[in-house]
């Protein structure tokens, strides 16, 4: 790859201000031994990807968030937030919040077709991506990393601007993954995403060509400079209402899912109450 | 009846694949190990000028083609029980990635099933090691990059002998345990980085410039040749017998890292480019690395696991690969 960790390093000293270059130069991960982690970790390229994602969450979409005393600082936890937008912004945003917070890098769990695109998948497992598999996911909880998933997946981005903060189908691995290895549930709301870039079809044969899900045909060309309020809930305890082999019970799973949909529906509501336009 | 292994007691062992440069390693460790009373080493050459380390009293070397069942059971119940053989380490296995046919496949798989049924009735042989490869799993974008050993295998129709051989041969063996009434241990190592291993990517390293893959750089997992023979060793006085273990190595690294820390120009091309190019590199050089053969690890990540080998043998890699650009 041309873009090498010191490259990446130096691309992100050009792009971070220097009272954050100091901490991001010197994230923490679980060093391998050549400076990456088992799934392609690397920590220049998180600066890198922080530096990228700098100007977009300080001065375009303008994030704010609250409730930032919920993220563990270093034990295992499963985020669960809702997503939309056309273009998956809301978790670039939610990644680097968590970074720029707790200083700690997210490992956000996408759909298999990301890690699969070339470049951009490359760039996103050196920023601490991973594959939708249970495995990668038992791997990083066993290492008391904290996951980030859209328990929406493709079908939460992909939908139309009529449905809005309206939570689509609501997949259950994320609980089952959090009773199995013992870890709360931190229940996340992201608002403002949802209106960035309205979506009103999509090209299901043309998206496939060129390996996605679809291709969208948002109403505007670029997503609106939106402001975004990322909230953070308090954690759900799975890990102390259920015992680990409740992960094995479908019905405890379903049960848990719903708690966790529950309070990131309530983590919605509570923010729409509170913003004005979308662009405050 | 299960047969069981002493705890504690000294071991007599067999090495097949002797001569290869693991098995070459692996007896030089062996005779250097107290608890080994005595090492039994097979290749396909003549003469016991066959392996490099001389005269040993503990050692005997012999010529067998085990590719032959005659003489995989001349080899067990002849000079095996002579000896009082307890434990055969299997290593035998073709090295080419572009031979084929039946011959190749009665050396990778046959000689595995006559060992496995010669030894069940044995009267000495208790334990069978068999060392197994990273090329057996499968590799594709919906499965984890942590392969742990409950992984999909690789039962691709469309893969070359090469892996359908090892495939195949894992099943076998993982097959026989508790049917038969020795003591199976599987290691499905991680690709050992070193000449005359029968390693992919060291023939694709050997080129000074390395073409690899546009847009896509995955994680690779490395074995040095003291990590092998080292769990190689700690298996052969396991507690835990009947078993399957990946053996990770100490270098997790990018592809694109590798190509670097081994000296090589990477120049990335277009996926599609890569087959013709490789072929013709085969044809006109006689070189062994298939880009078909390898092309999914060569777009997707694929690290071995090493929880249960650390649980169950205490071993962790601790030897990382001498590579070129830190040794000059």
């Amino acid at each position: 790859m041309l873009l090498t960790p010191k490259i990446a390093h130096k691309l992100a000293e050009t792009l971070l201000p220097a009272e954050v270059m100091e901490w991001a130069g010197e994230l923490k991960i679980r060093d391998n031994g050549h400076g990456f982690d088992d799934f392609g970790l690397h920590p220049s390229f998180a600066a890198f990807g922080l530096g990228l994602c700098w100007k977009l969450h300080k001065d375009y979409f303008r994030v704010r968030s609250y409730g930032v005393e919920n993220i563990p600082i270093d034990s295992g936890a499963v985020m669960a937030a809702n997503h939309s937008g056309t273009i998956p912004t809301d978790a670039a945003m939610l990644w680097a919040d968590v970074l720029l917070k707790t200083r700690r890098i997210p490992r956000p769990i996408a759909d298999h077709f990301v890690p699969s695109l070339p470049w951009i998948g490359v760039l996103f497992a050196r920023s601490g991506l991973v594959g939708g598999s249970r495995g990668n996911a038992r791997a990083l909880l066993s290492s008391n990393e904290l996951v980030m998933i859209f328990p929406e997946g493709v079908g939460g981005i992909g939908k139309n601007a009529s449905l809005a903060y309206q939570l689509q189908k609501w997949h259950l691995g994320h609980a089952e993954l959090a009773i199995r290895h013992g870890v709360p549930v931190i229940p996340t709301a992201i608002i403002g995403a949802e209106e960035q870039m309205p979506q009103i079809g999509q090209i299901n044969s043309l998206g496939k060509l060129i390996g996605l899900p679809y291709l969208p045909i948002p109403l505007t060309p670029l997503p609106l400079p939106v402001r975004y309020h990322i909230h953070y809930g308090e954690p759900i305890p799975v890990h102390q209402d259920y015992k680990p082999k409740d992960a094995d019970n479908p019905k405890v799973v379903r049960e848990a899912a719903g708690k966790v949909k529950s309070a990131v529906e309530a983590l919605i509501e509570q923010g729409l109450a509170t913003r004005g336009n979308i662009f405050e | 009846m299960t047969k069981k292994l002493k705890k504690g007691t000294p071991r007599r062992v067999l090495v097949t694949g002797a001569t290869t440069p693991i098995g070459e390693r692996l007896c030089r460790a062996l005779l250097e190990d107290d608890r080994i009373e005595h090492v039994l080493a097979i290749g396909p050459k003549k003469g016991a000028d066959s392996m490099p380390f001389g005269q040993n009293d503990k050692l005997t070397y012999k010529q067998f083609d085990l590719s032959r069942n005659r003489h995989v059971r001349q080899m067990l119940f002849g000079i095996a029980k002579d000896l009082k053989i307890d434990v055969i380490m299997h290593l035998s296995m073709h090295r080419s990635m572009t031979a084929k046919g039946a011959r190749v496949h009665a050396l990778n798989v046959d000689s595995l099933r006559s060992i496995i049924e010669l030894s069940g009735r044995h009267p000495t042989i208790k334990r069978l090691i068999f060392k197994s490869d990273v090329a057996v799993y499968q590799v594709q974008r919906d499965l984890p990059v942590l392969i742990t050993e409950s992984h999909p295998l690789n039962m691709g129709g469309g893969a070359p002998q090469w892996v359908r051989d090892r495939v195949e041969a894992d099943v076998l063996a993982c097959t026989h345990m508790g049917l038969s009434p020795l003591e199976i241990t599987v290691l499905r190592t991680a690709e050992v980085l070193a000449p005359g291993t029968g390693s992919q990517l060291f023939d694709f390293l050997s080129s000074p410039v390395c073409f690899k893959p546009l847009g896509y750089d995955p994680m690779l997992n490395l074995l040095s040749l003291n990590d092998v023979v080292r769990a190689l060793s700690m298996a052969c006085f396991a507690k835990q017998s009947t078993t399957i273990v990946n053996i990770p190595g100490a270098d997790t690294m990018p592809l694109s890292s590798c190509i670097e820390r081994w000296g090589r120009i990477s120049i990335p091309l277009p996926g599609l480019a890569l087959t013709p190019v490789y072929k013709a590199r085969q044809r006109l050089r006689g070189t062994e690395f298939s880009y078909g053969a390898n092309r999914r690890r060569f777009h997707y990540a694929a690290v071995l696991d090493g929880s249960r080998a650390e649980d169950q043998f205490s071993y962790k890699p601790e030897h990382p690969i001498h590579w070129p650009s830190s040794l000059s």
